[in-house]
């Protein structure tokens, strides 16, 4: 019924309860008058023996509230009773509708997390970050010291604290993982760099000891203090309270730990957690010393997130910062960007770029939710036979004056009871998953530590009770109206086999839709795991096998330049005397993992209004092009006689070459960094293009120098051997711990988990792939369930009529194709709307992949053959059960 | 009507209009003059009693109810006993007849 029906009928129960109580005193005055009484008097008489009509109207509303009530708990008590004993029924249903709502309430959580959660700081939606846009969807949030100063004072008519951070191996000249040194210990750490009023900007108190001082950080080096984070506290510290005031290294520098942060606060982001707060100044742990990121107006290393004052609109800030970036842009120098904004700083963080996360959330969304579908409809099958079943009963307690919509309620109740078992069962198999997710481990040299935990909450809990209801709801529906409707005389005429053709063709309709659904849930995950493939067997333009990779860094303990080059140079002759060595080599960054860029000037080349001259780099030991298979094309690689004082010299890759030189010979022409203005750099060589940050975008410039003319101490060395890279691990740790006992070890692992399991990497293909895979088979399996329920069903209630046929002399042949004949038209119903549905789901899909069309004919047929075959097995056990089928005891049966 | 009279009622006025329905369509307003007729005006039926239980009977299905043309030709709402209510009517009807039974025997017995 629609709810305006409903709404009419109320009114009009109203209207008639109105004219009863009418009509009542009407014929009291009536009869009154009658009795010789004048009209006047009898209308007195009447209203006050009849009392107030609004009263007596809320005492007969009261009458049906109490009504309500009293057989709601009736059908609860009644539903309870029903379902325990029909425990079977209860059981399959309550499992199958956990797997539904776990898996949404498994992908809710994720959202939850990624989008929804606000960040745990006092009043979130006051926190805003600022950035000169450049499009609609990319925007610059870098500033410097100055510049963040003048923005500070200028705008505090809107902002009551403005801070800046600086996230620490992310800034700088190079990418490099910091390390934490304690009880002689080296490990990486996080580490973000912040304004002394940082914390108070955030409004949130420490756990332990004290937060960074407004004070602090004015004066390079100044202030030797950090803040823990509470995770890296417990995890590294194991939560000992006496650490509190004691001493550890940061890149080798001591520092006095004088907090410990509050729990659940991972930083300004939602995954990415911040382990170490140290205060601005103290960015000389990573630029060695040199204070002039403080200074130089055009080191732009900061971020800036603001606080808007009580009652301030973001408008108004806007209008505020527009001036003051006009007045920056002209004396600073900006150029090529817009009006200064404040952005809220809402998860995932500051996206530059178009953020993935809403799309990547719907669509997972829609598939979580298309299993719940199918799993309501596996209990709205089941139901139908049971209701099947009980339709003597619902006929006789319609007949005995139950009306239509008692009798629905009640069944709805049921239902109503299994999805909410349903949801407590889901939730644990949700959280089940969401630990099976959260435990992928990501380690990288220097991408940050991103925390995957999904917490169960409040919002997660509600969304998945409202799952339940809706799906119970759904699940309930159809069955209800189908066994209400049941006439009395049709079930009492019709003897044991009730079950009406029309209820058989509402089950084929749905188990046929399940199909469809699972087909379209399949399509999904057979592109996602061909976009994984696809990923896997792309050329990355360099061998990741058979190479492992050693990060270390000697300047944690202090290594001077000279002696970081004596031990690498050391290193690698020892390493290279390993049996099953076959080349070796060191170098700054790891592709997919570490690499950073470097802006760049070309003499001669006029950039375009809005360009930007900037290109991947890395530095490296001659033998690198050799270790990782990246061929030389032109000219030559780098050789040892490459020393400090000799001229710069430099390797590009063909995308470089193409860009910039424009497919004229690039060898001998120079170039210049800028962050080294007197040195130009000669370029030697150009190398195969090879995959630097990322595995899927177009290739773009990038460049390497020599390793002795850019010289940082934290570097990975790369080992190409014979056999299994992790076997020769152990020995080559026992030659860097001979060269150097202390020396911090940050990462071993082989270069194929690097591609692998980095974010940068293929992680976001294989975990697209690995939920979507998780999704289909389920869906794969509540539609298997569902095609074996109806066909095992359907041959139950023919049993009788196939005695008979065969008795009469009717063929196996004939039998069996009578039985499938079911089967095959719910699969071929089934695959034709499944077909339409992933076409409609695939536009969902489309932005995620890479190298795999979203109609993909290898996918759909691949997964249609599959989808077949599995319906058509499940066919296969009730049709055998058919051909056995012995006439003799079906008949003997009637 | 004092207050023994109003509780005396609650338990028994859901039999009495099922008993006086029993004998043929009839609207609220004649139930509730031959209730106050057939006790002898014992029991004055209260609207703010009458007409919630009413609801409540047709509510559970024992009831049912249809708007007819009176013999003045008004149109009013006819209630009349559904087969539920009639078997209903039968279990309060013994389960009473039991009761005073049980009463009548004590206070016979006891004199």
């Amino acid at each position: 019924m629609r709810w305006w029906m409903r709404l009419m009928r109320k009114a009009r129960a109203e209207k008639q309860l109105d004219a009863e109580l009418r009509f009542h005193v009407e014929q009291q005055i009536a009869d009154y008058i009658a009795q010789g009484m004048t009209r006047e008097e009898a209308r007195r008489r009447a209203r006050m023996e009849f009392g107030g009509m609004d009263q007596v109207k809320e005492e007969v509303h009261e009458a049906h509230r109490g009504y309500f009530l009293e057989t709601l708990l009736q059908d609860v008590r009644y539903g309870l009773r029903m379902l325990r004993k029909d425990l079977g029924f209860t059981i399959v249903a309550v499992l199958t509708l956990a797997l539904g709502i776990g898996a949404t309430m498994a992908v809710f959580s994720m959202i939850d997390t990624l989008i929804l959660r606000p960040l745990p700081i006092h009043n979130p939606h006051a926190v805003t970050f600022l950035a000169f846009p450049r499009d609609a969807t990319h925007f610059d949030p870098s500033f410097s010291v100055a510049e963040f100063h003048e923005v500070s004072e200028q705008t505090s008519a809107v902002f009551s604290e403005t801070a800046a951070m600086i996230m620490g191996g992310f800034a700088g000249p190079t990418a490099r993982a910091d390390g934490l040194t304690a009880d002689g210990i080296t490990r990486p750490v996080q580490t973000l760099f912040v304004s002394g009023n940082f914390f108070q900007m955030l409004g949130i108190r420490p756990y332990l000891g004290r937060f960074i001082l407004t004070s602090e950080g004015q004066v390079p080096g100044a202030d030797p203090v950090a803040v823990l984070s509470y995770r890296y506290w417990r995890a590294r510290f194991h939560g000992d309270r006496t650490i509190l005031n004691k001493v550890a290294l940061i890149n080798g520098h001591a520092v006095t730990i004088v907090g410990i942060g509050p729990k659940g606060f991972l930083g300004p982001t939602p995954i990415v957690e911040m382990e170490a707060y140290l205060p601005l100044g103290m960015m000389t742990v990573e630029t060695g010393g040199n204070g002039a990121f403080l200074t130089d107006p055009k080191t732009r290393d900061l971020l800036v997130v603001a606080r808007l004052r009580h009652n301030v609109k973001i408008e108004r800030a806007n209008a505020a910062l527009a001036a003051v970036g006009q007045r920056i842009g002209k004396e600073y120098q900006r150029t090529g960007v817009g009006t200064l904004q404040a952005r809220f700083l809402k998860p995932p963080g500051l996206v530059d770029g178009p953020n993935p996360f809403p799309p990547l959330a719907a669509l997972f969304l829609t598939l979580a939710g298309l299993v719940l579908a199918l799993a309501c409809i596996n209990v709205a099958n089941l139901s139908l036979v049971r209701a099947a079943g009980r339709q003597r009963e619902m006929a006789v307690r319609a007949a005995l004056g139950g009306s239509r919509s008692r009798l629905i309620r009640q069944l709805l109740s049921e239902t109503i009871l299994l999805g909410l078992a349903g949801a407590g069962a889901g939730m644990i198999a949700g959280t089940l998953a969401l630990r099976a997710v959260s435990s992928v481990a990501l380690v990288s040299a220097s991408a940050f530590p991103v925390v995957f935990e999904f917490p169960f909450n409040g919002r997660v809990f509600i969304f998945a009770v409202a799952v339940a209801i809706l799906a119970a709801a759904v699940a309930g529906i159809v069955p209800a109206l189908r066994a209400s409707s049941a006439d009395l005389s049709d079930v009492l005429h019709e003897g044991g086999r009730t079950s009406t053709g029309r209820s058989q063709r509402t089950r084929t309709a749905l188990v046929a839709a399940q199909v469809g659904g699972s087909l379209a849930l399949l399509v999904v995950a057979g592109l996602f795991v061909r976009n994984l493939r696809g990923a896997q067997h792309e050329d990355l333009g360099f061998d990741a096998q058979d190479v492992l990779n050693v990060t270390l860094d000697p300047g944690e303990i202090g290594y001077t330049q000279a002696q970081g080059v004596e031990f690498y140079r050391q290193l690698l002759d020892r390493v290279r005397a390993l049996p099953g060595v076959q080349r070796a080599s060191v170098a700054m960054a790891v592709p997919l993992d570490n690499f950073s860029s470097d802006d760049i000037t070309i003499p001669g080349y006029v950039p375009q209004r809005g360009e930007e001259l900037h290109a991947d780099y890395n530095a490296v030991s001659p033998d690198y092009f050799r270790t990782m298979k990246i061929e030389v094309l032109q000219g030559h690689s780098f050789s040892d006689s490459d020393a400090e004082s000799s001229p710069r010299v430099a390797l590009i890759n063909e995308a470089m070459a193409e860009r910039f030189w424009h497919g004229a010979n690039p060898i001998g022409r120079s170039f210049k960094r800028n962050g080294d203005a007197q040195h130009a750099l000669e370029v030697v060589g150009v190398v195969k293009n090879s995959r630097t940050e990322d595995t899927f975008s177009p290739y773009g410039p990038a460049f390497y120098v020599p390793l002795s003319q850019d010289y940082t101490s934290s570097e990975t060395l790369q080992i190409r051997t014979a056999g299994p890279p992790q076997a020769i691990a152990p020995e080559v740790l026992a030659i860097v711990r001979g060269l150097a006992p202390t020396v911090p070890v940050l990462v071993v692992r082989t270069m194929a988990d690097a591609v692998r399991n980095s974010p940068d990497g293929l992680l976001l293909f294989d975990l697209g792939a690995e939920i979507t895979a998780a999704l289909g088979l389920l869906g794969l399996t509540l539609a298997m369930i569902g095609v074996y329920g109806v066909m095992a069903y359907a041959v139950g209630r023919r049993t009788q009529e196939i005695g008979v046929r065969m008795a009469l002399g009717a063929q196996r042949n004939n039998i069996l194709w009578m039985i499938c004949r079911q089967g095959v038209v719910i699969v071929g119903i089934g695959l034709a709307l499944g077909i339409a549905a992933a076409m409609g789901v695939g536009r969902l899909v489309g932005d995620f992949l890479v190298g795999v069309a979203p109609t993909d004919p290898l996918t759909y047929s691949a997964v249609s053959l599959l989808l077949t075959c599995v319906a058509l097995l499940a066919c296969y056990v009730p049709v055998r059960r058919a051909m056995r089928v012995d006439p003799m005891v079906a008949l003997r049966h009637e | 009507m004092n207050e023994d009279r109003s509780e005396f009622l609650k338990g028994t006025l859901d039999m009495l209009i099922l008993k006086v329905v029993a004998l043929g369509p009839i609207h609220g307003y004649a139930i509730a003059q031959r209730i106050r007729q057939i006790s002898k005006e014992f029991f004055q039926l209260q609207q703010g009693s009458l007409y919630p239980a009413l609801h409540r009977l047709e509510e559970r299905g024992w009831l049912k109810a249809d708007w007819k043309d009176t013999e003045t030709g008004r149109e009013a709402k006819f209630y009349s006993l559904t087969p539920k209510g009639r078997k209903q009517l039968e279990t309060e009807m013994q389960t009473w007849e039991k009761l005073t039974d049980a009463v009548a025997l004590i206070l016979r017995t006891a004199e």
